[in-house]
């Protein structure tokens, strides 16, 4: 039992000491490292990078205070809708009553601009559409007089 | 940390700002590219620490495309959070750099882990074989076929761990850093990172154990 453990504690020590070993190789690389750091136009890129990372983040800015803008203008339509409806009940709870309305309340015909549809009808039943005899008597009136002439 | 601040050739590579920002401290140049926007107090920054967080990253990443993107990406979220820096007075921009160094390498890590083609490749039985011979020697040979072969095995086998716990062994074996210094690096409490070490130390043995 006291053997077999030492045995894996010396086992892991060897696994241990392997692994540090590999990772030291591995983390070896300096010729490379050096090769970047001594790249002539490294600054170059770098600042060309930074000026395409600036355009993103000042497109996004834009994308940000617009959304910022709408967010804030929710209140105010909110505000305006609620208004408008209020609007809208009163007339209707008025007209519903059978009393006229009153000087301060706005109808929703007065809001939407909304004219009776059957008076409009009635105007143009008053009015006397032209038929084909008409245009044709007119043309003949004309024909005639032009001949007396 | 270990802050290896690079100032030896400032002057031979690329053309050199302005030497009022040469002789300028990394605070005060940190205070002028944040404040002022001066662009040549950058500069002076990025020739200073480039060299560090060279090396930083090519303890992760092999070819140098990877360790470019490292490089660049750290210098990026250095130069868009020194505002950061200014307001809560590091001592160190070597140690906050670095730091960011580490969080790009470990974000890139993440990312190749996720990407299909880069799954870790099969290990050859010369490979094997050779794990095996370096069980029962002292070390890994000082030659240079002997490193060659262990660099690649050691790719091979860090791959098949996580991006957490290859971080880890490489800042506590290679980098060489304390465990409060990882702790910090990583906004880690001091035991979270005692925990996370001895998991990673026991994924990569296990890992070993399957090919030996």
């Amino acid at each position: 039992m006291y053997g077999k453990r030492k045995k894996d504690a010396v086992a892991d020590a060897e696994l241990e000491r392997l692994g540090r070993a590999l990772v030291r190789a591995s983390a070896t690389n300096e010729a490379e490292a050096e090769a970047v750091a001594s790249s002539p136009f490294l600054y170059t890129r770098l600042r060309a990078r930074i000026g395409e990372e600036q355009a993103r983040r000042a497109g996004a800015e834009t994308w940000r205070t617009l959304l910022g803008v709408v967010w804030r203008s929710v209140p105010a339509m909110a505000l305006v809708a609620l208004f408008a409806f209020i609007l809208f009940w009163t007339s209707n709870f008025s007209s519903a009553g059978g009393a006229t309305l009153s000087p301060g309340v706005l109808s929703d015909e007065a809001l939407m601009d909304a004219r009776d549809a059957g008076i409009e009808n009635v105007v143009f039943a008053e009015r006397r559409a032209l038929s084909s005899d008409d245009v044709l008597a007119t043309l003949i009136q004309q024909d005639e007089r032009e001949v007396s002439r | 940390m270990d802050e290896r601040a690079d100032n030896s050739d400032t002057i031979t590579l690329e053309s050199s700002p302005a030497n009022s920002t040469a002789e300028l401290s990394d605070v005060e140049l940190v205070s002028r590219a944040a404040t002022g926007g001066d662009e040549t107090a950058f500069e002076e920054l990025f020739r200073r620490h480039r060299r560090r967080v060279s090396l930083i990253a090519s303890r992760f990443f092999r070819q140098r495309e990877q360790i470019e993107e490292v490089v660049q990406e750290s210098f990026m979220k250095a130069y868009f959070a020194l505002p950061d820096f200014t307001n809560q007075q590091e001592n160190s921009f070597a140690s906050w750099i670095a730091r960011i160094a580490f969080n790009a390498c470990y974000d890139e890590l993440r990312r190749m882990k996720r990407r299909p083609e880069s799954a870790s490749g099969d290990m050859s039985e010369e490979e094997v074989a050779w794990l095996k011979s370096q069980i029962r020697t002292t070390g890994a040979g000082d030659d240079v076929e002997a490193a060659a072969i262990a660099r690649d095995l050691a790719d091979k086998l860090l791959a098949r761990l996580s991006p957490e716990d290859r971080l880890l062994l490489v800042m506590l074996d290679v980098e060489g850093l304390s465990v409060a210094e990882i702790g910090e690096t990583n906004n880690w409490s001091i035991s979270k990172v005692k925990v996370r070490a001895h998991r990673a130390r026991a994924s990569l043995r296990r890992v070993l154990e399957r090919f030996l």
